[in-house]
């Protein structure tokens, strides 16, 4: 009995403690539900979006970039899809082994010790590109289709540049610098400003995947649009026949405008370069390209800078007229040379140009008669036409790298030299040498103003921008004037480009201005000198060939702008390539 | 050894046909899983059932005279067998956890619950003639337990092996040990943790500091918190439907079949479907333990509370984890969760159970 008492009382503590067992695991559960209950009904909005995200792949397809043609629709750039073996390293182990099978299966000729050095530093989830692929290897594949897990043909967009000549003003692509950029873009000249305005829409294929990113099924297809097209000012024939204008072993530029618009007819550069081997990925020859120092992607036309030269006189000539500082008939008597304090300038004549007006300085390209001119001119004047006539400024042709050049003035120097002006530096200054600094469209640019009357079209690429003038009217009195004198360099005899007229009188009448663009100092007494001792200086001491020309002379059409370096004297290099170049765009039409 | 054949008439059917719906919840839950398909999962599991089911008789019809003579017999075979693991065991995943016995997988740890528990029943019948049972008589099987949970965590098993010393330490908190000492034991514990913390393995530290924040790996160890609880956030209150779970067909779930199969349940039924699920589990829980209250017989109340208790507390361990309030430990879901070794041990459990549900007290039966 005893004992039966005391384990009746131990049985009640062991039911006892059920009950805290049951309160205990009724807690738990009820703490679990509470969770769930968090996680199901309050949180739910929150976890459905993250289910829809998970199972939810965005995949964009790259959509066709927009053309590029020239002002006759000729194509110029052009998108292509095309479709390439690529190899996906995580889908299958033996994907060396497939690549080997498909080489041996289609005939691809591929270099193995290359794939697989480069294979090995590529991202697993993306496609190496082994080749392209077409129609009848294609075939061939589908085919065997089987044998092979990891490779797979996929579709890509290429870009082509049908035509070298164009490669310094279109640009070329390249590969994104950020991992949101998800295909190529354009990275320099045209491909680069216009990038918004070619790049298109991409499409997007909406799929269900796996946790493992494998499609499931396809949920929606958006389809890719492309971009837009681009039409620019050039002419192909005219751009590729200046191309070989351009001597081989020079560098230089051909800048070609249409006097009525602005529109840029031609703009070369030589060296140039070919924007296919970007396109391509021939890396050997885009790292000789940017080592070599002849600098071909670096366009002239528009980025190089030089003195003037000669060319710039007629501003000289239209201060000195708008100042009252000179008379037309009044004439100047050049000895060779003109003595400001106790320093000679030289004129390029040593014998001098005797008696001369006006016209014959332009003509015959007197320093002397500007040298005078000079004397009594104020700087600033100078700047503030030049400016007017589009010198030291940037002409927004929708390209990034265009540069401003330099017309000096008072406050220029103050600034950037932080010291006051001379008069002799006047003096140089008015026959384009000195600080000046001016690219081959500028110049061009500086002829379309005066031969406009001084409001000129702002120069144009795109043609679909309407055309803008800018700038300030001319004295039309001064004007004819001056373009008198232009049309008299060329057309009549003892003019600095006479020459043209008789070795070439088949070819359209031109007018213009001979420039000698001094690369060094020492020669001041020897410029546009026929006996010229060329041969004795060394190449890169030679003084550039400029000249500015524009044809017909008597109602302008098209004015050329080209400069050779270290060609020599602008009569003898630049003129007859302007000439000639002058001669195809008003025989063309174009 | 065995019972008169006409006592199986006198099982408790409610409890048999509650476990029949649970285990068919599992398999629906792992045709489920397999994105619609019996294969590979649901199809063995059922085989594996069928194949249990003579032994589930079997241990219906024991004697619970037998079971209690042989209490010892079986620790000392589970033991043989933990350390067999040890020594020969199969490895998987990084832990040798499985002996081939017979051409089977056999996890012995799922064993040892079972064993523990029966041998510690018979150790406080024993005693029962005292009041409250005071610290010394507890330090045996308390250092039974702990040999145990050695055993087991060093396979390394941390999971099985916490459920097994959690299993001793409630046998020894029902069987009435003063609540003095539980109360400072979770003192000392507490306060020694920090050191404890220096015994675990890297991996098993690493599972605890991603458990307090998972977006410390989301894609790595973190990923199956995250996973799992988005799969289970996403069912919302009602759920995606039946094979409407998109995270879990589309394999954004790892483990969906085992550990994490509650997530599965749960994004197909949302949370009416959970709390329906719990409310399976605790009722299956209350059964035989309302039979405990008719019962005098500390063995008989013993075996039947706890291990009641044991498939109920892996239950809640295991959602758990899946929902994120418990670290990722490797708790299996009784009846749900795809094993051969969990469903057998919780088959035999079941069917101790419904032995001891149906006994009849009038005859004294232990000595």
């Amino acid at each position: 009995m005893e004992k039966n008492k005391t384990s009746e009382d131990s049985i009640k503590i062991l039911n006892r403690r059920s009950f805290i067992i049951i309160i205990v695991g009724a807690i738990l559960s009820f703490i679990v539900s509470l969770r769930l209950f968090s996680l199901q009904v309050i949180n739910f909005n929150f976890y459905k979006k993250k289910s829809v995200e998970n199972k939810l792949s965005i995949k964009l397809t790259p959509p066709l970039r927009g053309d590029i043609y020239d002002s006759k629709k000729n194509l110029i750039a052009g998108s292509s899809s095309l479709y390439e073996f690529s190899v996906f390293k995580n889908l299958s182990k033996d994907h060396f082994q497939e690549i080997e099978k498909l080489d041996s299966l289609i005939n691809l000729n591929l270099n193995f010790e290359e794939i697989s050095k480069r294979l090995k530093k590529y991202n697993e989830y993306s496609g190496f590109s082994l080749s392209r692929a077409s129609w009848e290897q294609i075939v061939e594949f589908e085919k065997n289709k089987f044998l092979f897990n990891s490779i797979k043909i996929i579709e890509s967009k290429k870009r082509y540049y049908p035509y070298k000549n164009f490669s310094q003003i279109i640009g070329y692509m390249g590969q994104p610098t950020q991992s949101s950029e998800l295909y190529s873009k354009g990275v320099f000249h045209l491909e680069k400003s216009y990038e918004k305005h070619l790049k298109g829409t991409p499409g997007k294929i909406f799929s269900e995947v796996n946790a493992k990113g494998k499609t499931i099924r396809e949920i929606a297809i958006e389809k890719s649009i492309k971009g837009n097209d681009l039409d620019l000012t050039l002419d192909l024939s005219l751009q590729n026949y200046a191309q070989s204008l351009l001597p081989r072993n020079k560098k230089g530029s051909i800048v070609v405008i249409s006097v009525s618009d602005g529109s840029i007819l031609s703009m070369n550069s030589n060296p140039t370069f070919d924007a296919q081997i970007f396109e391509d990925r021939e890396n050997n020859k885009i790292q000789d390209l940017l080592n070599d120092d002849q600098k071909p992607l670096f366009n002239r036309a528009f980025s190089g800078f030089y003195p003037p030269g000669s060319v710039f006189k007629p501003i000289s000539a239209l201060v000195g007229l708008q100042r009252n500082l000179i008379d037309s008939q009044k004439e100047v008597f050049c000895k060779g040379h003109s003595t400001l304090g106790d320093r000679n300038y030289y004129c390029w004549k040593k014998k001098g140009h005797g008696k001369v007006n006006l016209k014959k300085a332009i003509k015959e390209s007197c320093d002397v008669y500007f040298y005078e001119l000079a004397k009594k001119t104020n700087i600033d004047d100078i700047a503030n036409l030049s400016s007017n006539l589009g010198l030291n400024k940037e002409h927004d042709i929708g390209l990034s790298n265009i540069g401003k050049g330099l017309v000096p003035s008072k406050k220029w120097k103050k600034a950037f030299l932080e010291e006051s002006w001379y008069q002799g530096e006047t003096l140089i200054t008015c026959i384009g040498q000195g600080y000046n600094q001016t690219s081959p469209l500028q110049l061009a640019t500086l002829y379309s103003a005066i031969l406009n009357g001084g409001k000129y079209p702002i120069p144009k690429l795109d043609k679909n921008t309407p055309t803008k003038f800018t700038g300030k009217l001319l004295n039309n009195e001064h004007q004819k004037i001056i373009v008198n004198s232009l049309n008299a360099v060329v057309q009549e005899p003892r003019g600095t480009a006479h020459k043209l007229s008789i070795s070439n009188p088949e070819f359209v009448k031109i007018g213009g201005k001979t420039g000698t663009s001094q690369v060094v100092r020492i020669k001041e007494s020897e410029r546009e000198d026929d006996q010229y001792k060329s041969k004795e200086i060394e190449e890169k001491f030679k003084d550039h060939s400029v000249f500015v020309g524009y044809a017909p002379y008597d109602k302008p059409k098209y004015i050329a702008s080209v400069i050779i370096e270290n060609g020599g004297s602008g009569s003898t290099v630049a003129a007859p390539i302007a000439h000639k170049i002058l001669d195809f765009a008003f025989k063309n039409n174009v | 050894m065995f019972k008169e054949f006409k006592s199986i008439f006198n099982l408790n059917w409610i409890y048999i046909f509650i476990l029949l719906i649970i285990f068919w919840i599992g398999e629906i839950n792992l045709y489920s899983a397999a994105g619609g398909s019996l294969d590979p999962w649901a199809s063995n599991q059922l085989i594996r059932f069928l194949f249990f089911l003579p032994l589930f008789f079997l241990v219906i019809m024991l004697e619970p005279k037998f079971i209690f003579n042989f209490a010892e017999i079986f620790l000392i075979l589970v033991l043989i067998g933990l350390i067999t693991t040890l020594i020969f065991g199969y490895t998987g995943m990084g832990a040798t956890r499985w002996i081939r016995i017979a051409g089977f997988n056999l996890q012995v740890s799922e064993f040892t619950k079972i064993a523990l528990v029966v041998f510690m029943a018979k150790y406080f019948h024993k005693l029962n003639a005292e009041k409250t049972i005071g610290l010394f008589k507890s330090i045996l099987p308390l250092i039974v337990s702990v040999i145990f949970f050695i055993l087991v965590s060093i396979q390394p098993d941390l999971g099985t092996g916490i459920i097994i010393l959690a299993l001793g330490l409630v046998v020894i908190f029902y069987a009435g040990i003063k609540l003095i000492y539980p109360l400072i034991s979770i003192g000392i514990i507490l306060s020694i943790s920090p050191i404890l913390w220096n015994f675990l393995k890297p991996y098993q530290q690493n599972r605890i500091q991603i458990f307090l924040n998972p977006d410390l790996d989301p894609l790595g160890r973190g990923y199956h918190i995250i996973q799992s609880k988005i799969a289970i956030g996403s069912g919302g209150l009602k759920g995606n439907g039946f094979l409407e779970g998109s995270q879990s067909s589309l394999d954004f779930l790892p483990e969906k079949e085992t550990d994490f199969v509650f997530a599965i349940f749960s994004e197909q039924f949302g949370f009416t479907g959970s709390i329906l699920l719990i409310s399976l589990f605790f009722i299956m829980f209350l059964i035989p333990v309302l039979k405990t209250f008719k019962l005098t017989q500390v063995f008989n109340k013993i075996i039947l509370f706890v291990l009641s208790f044991k498939i109920f507390f892996e239950f809640l361990i295991n959602i758990s984890m899946t929902i994120g309030i418990l670290p990722v430990v490797g708790v299996a879901l009784p009846f749900m969760s795809y094993g051969g070794s969990s469903l057998l041990s919780n088959l035999i459990i079941c069917a101790l159970l419904l032995n001891f549900m149906s006994i009849n007290e009038k005859k004294r039966m232990f000595s």
